[in-house]
């Protein structure tokens, strides 16, 4: 069987990178959304 | 059968059958002509929810909100999905549909009983919402209609079974199905076991509309009722992600990066995805907190596991197909040159956005036990399954309707820039109402109540100020949705009708 090579290309990078960056924004989204909630039900 | 009664798509090469062609078309008609009944009365409840405008009077509010529900939610999609049964279980085999006469028996049941249950409802003798929830009592033909609506969905989703069982068994095909003909019979076999509850609970509460029987539990109703209700929006998921594989392959040639992983993410929704409807029954004293926690909070994500392969599985396909073309500098030119202005590669792109970040987080946020405790019977839902079937489902079937109209009817699309701007408008409407419903719903807002004022009510109550901006969000999302849905229309008929006729071999 032949050795996996961890440099091997990715065959979709774009994809690799565009979920990432959704992923940053969407926990800068969610943390804003909770302290938003948060004023609203009146949580401290 | 001759071989002559088969022709092959010159823009796809496909080789379609005139039986098969014949089902898909008539389907697809019935599903625009509900659709736009659905997208009208829709408006016309916007309009009413809306506080600065309050159209409609309160019983024509509750029995157009019952037709919306029932037109847009139901007969839209499920004509859309019969139509998508023949095109995967024989035209993407290159076979032909079989038992041609059982295919226009369900398509006669769902149009009658579409008919029916639409001149019930507009005649005021149903004004029991999508629901139908116990002790509500509507006419007895109300209940026939949702029946015979059923069974004839029922019967299109067994067709499906029949098609490749004996499409197999004439070599249709050789090995295992294509991927879009997979996730229409995981979609199938979902749909089997729902349309069975549906006719499960709606055969006795017919009786009990009809007095035969003296009462129905309601607690049992609506226990039965929610294998309808929301399992059957698990249907619409399967459909949709098959619709996304399938517009990958035929516009940029996307083939799966791995087949047997996305063809185990259908597996996990057969397995899981039906767990969702747990939360419908979070506060039933009969289920163990054990029982609702499990399922609402664990079993659930492995249904969400299958949406996250989805999610990165066909955008990667597009990229690699869209790359093998030679759109390889840097991390990005692929998405650049990417077919934007075909309306069928964007409303699926526009689909996928949007049924991920509104329709599927929101789900799985809003089913689990704490939170839908809290959020349950607040607007925040009906904004969480707008960003579900509309933005997802709706916008996904859409854009696979400007491949089936050249495909199918053999026709060229009418107002080709209308039509490339048309996926943009409605997902844009769809997003901001999807966004004002959920933000007005976490201020308490109600789900369906007609008047938020609570004019008259023996206690006074007022929102905080700041749902007024939320609900003008929902409104003119919503009239922008409505102007995308119209246009979506008039191009669908518009293109059957005047389209150019297209060259077949």
């Amino acid at each position: 069987m032949p050795k996996y090579d961890h440099r091997e290309e990715m065959e979709a990078p774009g994809v690799f990178v565009l979920a990432l960056i959704f992923l940053a924004v969407f926990i800068v989204i969610w943390f804003a959304h909770l302290k938003w909630l948060s004023n609203i039900w009146g949580i401290q | 059968m001759a071989n002559t009664d088969f022709r092959t798509c010159s823009l796809s090469g496909l080789k379609i059958h005139r039986s098969s062609e014949l089902l898909i078309r008539w389907n697809l008609i019935a599903a625009f002509a509900t659709l736009a009944v659905g997208g009208l009365m829709g408006l016309l409840v916007l309009l009413t929810r809306w506080p600065s405008v309050h159209l409609l009077p309160v019983e024509h509010y509750y029995r157009f909100l019952t037709a919306h529900g029932l037109d847009a939610l139901l007969a839209w999609i499920i004509f859309f999905e019969i139509a998508l049964v023949h095109f995967t279980s024989a035209v993407l085999l290159g076979t032909r549909s079989y038992v041609t006469w059982l295919g226009w028996v369900a398509f006669a049941l769902m149009l009658i009983g579409g008919a029916l249950i639409n001149t019930i409802v507009v005649l005021g003798r149903a004004d029991v919402m999508f629901t139908s929830y116990v002790p509500l009592k509507a006419d007895p033909l109300y209940y026939l209609g949702v029946i015979l609506f059923a069974v004839g969905a029922l019967i299109g989703f067994i067709h499906f079974f029949i098609n490749i069982v004996l499409s197999k068994r004439d070599g249709g095909f050789k090995r295992s199905l294509p991927l879009g003909s997979f996730g229409l019979a995981a979609a199938s076999i979902i749909g089997i076991l729902t349309l069975a509850h549906g006719a499960a609970i709606f055969l006795p509460t017919l009786l009990w509309s009809m007095d035969v029987i003296p009462t129905i539990d309601p607690s049992a109703y609506r226990l039965v009722f929610w294998g309808l209700g929301h399992s059957s929006q698990q249907i619409n998921v399967c459909a949709m992600v098959a619709v996304w594989y399938m517009t990958s392959a035929f516009v940029v040639g996307g083939k799966p990066v791995n087949e047997k992983l996305s063809r185990t993410a259908f597996v996990l929704y057969i397995l899981f995805i039906n767990l969702a409807s747990e939360h419908h029954l979070l506060v039933d004293p009969v289920l163990s907190s054990w029982h609702k926690v499990v399922n609402t909070s664990y079993m659930m994500h492995l249904a969400v596991l299958a949406s996250m392969i989805h999610a990165f599985a066909i955008p990667a396909s597009m990229e690699v197909a869209l790359r093998k073309q030679g759109y390889t500098r840097g991390l990005f030119e692929w998405l650049k040159k990417a077919p934007w202005g075909n309306p069928a590669f964007s409303g699926v792109i526009i689909s996928i956005v949007l049924f991920g970040f509104l329709g599927g987080i929101t789900g799985v946020i809003f089913g689990t036990e704490q939170f839908a405790i809290i959020r349950h019977n607040t607007f925040a839902i009906t904004g969480h399954f707008h960003g579900t079937v509309v933005a997802g489902t709706t916008i996904a079937f859409m854009a696979f309707t400007y491949l089936l109209i050249p495909f199918i009817f053999k026709r060229e699309l009418i107002w080709k820039g209308f039509a490339s701007i048309q996926p943009w408008l409605y997902g844009a409407g769809v997003a901001t109402l999807s966004i004002g419903m959920m933000s007005a719903g976490s201020f308490g807002v109600p789900r369906r109540h007609y008047d938020i004022t609570f004019s008259g009510a023996p206690f006074s109550f007022t929102f905080d100020p700041a749902i007024d901006m939320f609900m003008s969000m929902m409104g003119v999302g919503g009239v922008l949705a409505a102007a995308g849905g119209f246009l979506f229309i008039l191009i669908a008929f518009g293109s059957i009708i005047f389209g150019k006729k297209m060259e077949q071999r």
